[in-house]
């Protein structure tokens, strides 16, 4: 299997270094909403601060989302849909390799890509500005990368199990926006959750929204901290993780099984 | 030996949401969606013996496709049962899949932007070919299909019947004992589709594999298939040779003569004369083409041979387009 992932991701970004315009543009975006975001609670928290948030937190909060972000996001449901409504399903069906597992090396070789790029930016801009250096804390990473990897796996499945509702509906896509739309709120993408009304907070909380991205990024921050807390988060996430899984287990099965408009 | 494809009965049934024009339409449609039954495959039944080459006919939309995919293990007949290479496709899983070759004349795996190089690794990789396999069948392939120097060549640049002899390289570099062919020359010029036909024809003989095709040009059906199944609506009409079929179907044969003499205006045989022993297809001095009824063939063609001055005639079938057009017009068993 490691062959398979290695010619999967291999080819992968032999694909990229033809778009190398591509990569760029998708680099400016994934740095782009943060970058807005940050401007604004700048402004807003001027020499004070906002909900215990000064200047430099907003700083290294939304430098924290926005490398989390590109290491958890997925755009598989828009492949499925592709995959699905035009056919090429078709000979990924016919070979001995479930079509998730090129999904999975696809998002390998994207996020080993920005994320690399956009870790080099960080350090660069650290070394430069004090305020969003993070403090030597070995431990505290490596639950942030097990908070980022159950975080990048349950929004793998939710947008390949979104895509997969391509057969029934046209509108699969629109699903997937709408959700995003919602989770630029939910997971804490223009705010810390701890900015939101509690409601919609709560909200946040209850639903796997907060584990999506909030969860890691505070968890690297410093934001949540002590082991009740962060076991506690952990847990979420992989109760929304194995919900996720059974989710795309049952539309996997039941839409295979009314795959094929007519043809031919 | 067993057969290497059993189909038993096979159907498939797709539900189809059925909308009324207009805005009225899509709203009804929106909160009471009906819907219509397409049945795409009805009761079809056949088997495929090792190393049979078998053409699938039929008008678009007749279920060949759809067929093929039940085969292949990626559509789940609504009725019936499958065995292939013996597996159930559906649930045969990696062991299944090793086994076949499913090629798309329309949709093809080849990564766009890459070189097709790259796409035969990633497949070396996926079926889990050893290297020295991989660099021997690679080379079987390349040069039974004259790929020499498109290996390197992105996709997107290469022409469509490179395209597709690539596509057959990929699809057979696990060496597939059973080949799914959907449309293989689609759109191909025609030296391109010899080129695909003579590899065909090499590659069963080699390797002895069972070939299941569908496509639209008779050539191909007449230079690769020992064996068709015509399909139409669903309905399997017949399953058996090409030439049984012809003499089922055409209750006609031409005669081609070659007209001698021809000297002054005077004596030159013309259509009028012609049209007293057969309906008159194409005339143009020296050449002309009469159909006559099968069983008066012979007889006719003394008469024509005493009547004129005949420099050659033959007697031949009516071209396998009008037999495939007449059958599917009229029906097969009808014919009987």
């Amino acid at each position: 299997m490691i062959r398979r992932y290695a010619a999967l991701i291999r080819n992968a970004w032999l694909v990229d270094l033809q778009y190398r315009a591509s990569i760029v543009l998708w680099l400016l975006w994934g740095v782009t909403e943060p970058a807005i975001a940050l401007g604004i609670w700048w402004a807003i928290a001027g020499d004070g601060s906002v909900a215990g948030y000064a200047r430099a937190d907003f700083a290294r909060y939304f430098f924290a989302v926005m490398l989390i972000n590109q290491l958890t996001i997925a755009w598989d449901s828009w492949y499925l849909d592709r995959w699905i409504r035009e056919g090429d399903l078709n000979y990924r069906l016919a070979r001995p390799l479930h079509p998730a597992h090129e999904a999975v090396a696809e998002n390998i070789a994207y996020k080993a890509r920005t994320a690399s790029v956009i870790l080099v930016v960080w350090l660069l801009v650290a070394a430069a500005w004090p305020a969003v250096r993070l403090p030597f804390d070995p431990g505290r990473w490596a639950i942030t990368a097990l908070a980022v990897l159950l975080a990048a796996a349950m929004r793998f499945f939710i947008s390949f199990t979104t895509g997969l509702l391509a057969f029934w509906t046209t509108r699969a896509t629109a699903i997937m926006e709408l959700h995003a739309g919602v989770s630029l709120f939910l997971a804490g993408r223009i705010a810390p959750l701890a900015l939101l009304p509690p409601a919609v907070a709560g909200v946040a909380g209850a639903l796997w929204f907060r584990s999506m991205l909030a969860f890691p990024v505070d968890v690297l921050t410093g934001a949540v901290h002590g082991t009740d807390a962060v076991l506690r988060g952990l847990a979420w996430q992989a109760v929304w993780l194995g919900v996720w899984i059974a989710a795309y287990r049952l539309a996997w099965s039941r839409g295979i099984r009314r795959y094929g408009a007519v043809g031919g | 030996m067993p057969s290497i494809v059993t189909a038993e009965r096979l159907s498939k049934t797709f539900q189809v949401k059925v909308r009324d024009p207009g805005l009225r339409g899509a709203l009804r449609a929106l909160f009471r969606p009906r819907y219509r039954d397409v049945h795409a495959v009805r009761d079809v039944t056949f088997r495929l013996e090792p190393g049979e080459i078998v053409a699938f006919l039929g008008p678009n939309g007749a279920g060949k496709t759809t067929t093929l995919k039940m085969l292949a293990g990626l559509l789940y007949p609504t009725n019936g049962r499958v065995e292939v290479a013996g597996f159930v496709p559906w649930t045969g899983g990696p062991p299944f899949k090793r086994r076949i070759a499913l090629v798309l004349g329309n949709r093809q795996q080849l990564v766009w932007d890459l070189p097709p190089e790259e796409t035969f690794l990633l497949n070396r990789a996926i079926y889990d070919i050893p290297e020295a396999d991989y660099r021997e069948r690679l080379a079987e392939l390349v040069a039974l299909l004259e790929l020499g120097d498109v290996l390197q060549k992105p996709v997107r640049q290469l022409s469509l019947g490179e395209r597709m002899k690539c596509e057959l390289t990929a699809s057979l570099l696990h060496r597939p004992p059973l080949l799914f062919l959907d449309e293989p020359t689609l759109g191909l010029d025609v030296t391109a589709q010899e080129a695909i036909r003579r590899f065909l024809i090499a590659y069963r003989e080699r390797h002895g594999a069972t070939v299941l095709l569908t496509s639209h040009y008779m050539q191909d059906v007449t230079a690769l298939a020992s064996r068709v199944l015509m399909i139409n609506r669903g309905r399997l009409l017949y399953d058996g040779a090409l030439e049984a079929l012809v003499a089922r179907i055409a209750r006609t044969k031409r005669i081609e003569l070659v007209l001698g003499g021809g000297g002054g205006d005077g004596n030159r045989v013309t259509a009028e004369a012609l049209a007293a022993f057969g309906e008159v297809k194409s005339f143009r001095f020296p050449n002309a083409v009469l159909e006559v009824r099968r069983e008066d063939a012979p007889a006719t063609s003394a008469r024509l041979l005493a009547a004129f001055p005949v420099a050659d005639l033959s007697i031949e079938d009516p071209p396998i387009e009008e037999v495939i057009r007449l059958a599917f017009a009229r029906g097969v068993e009808e014919d009987e």
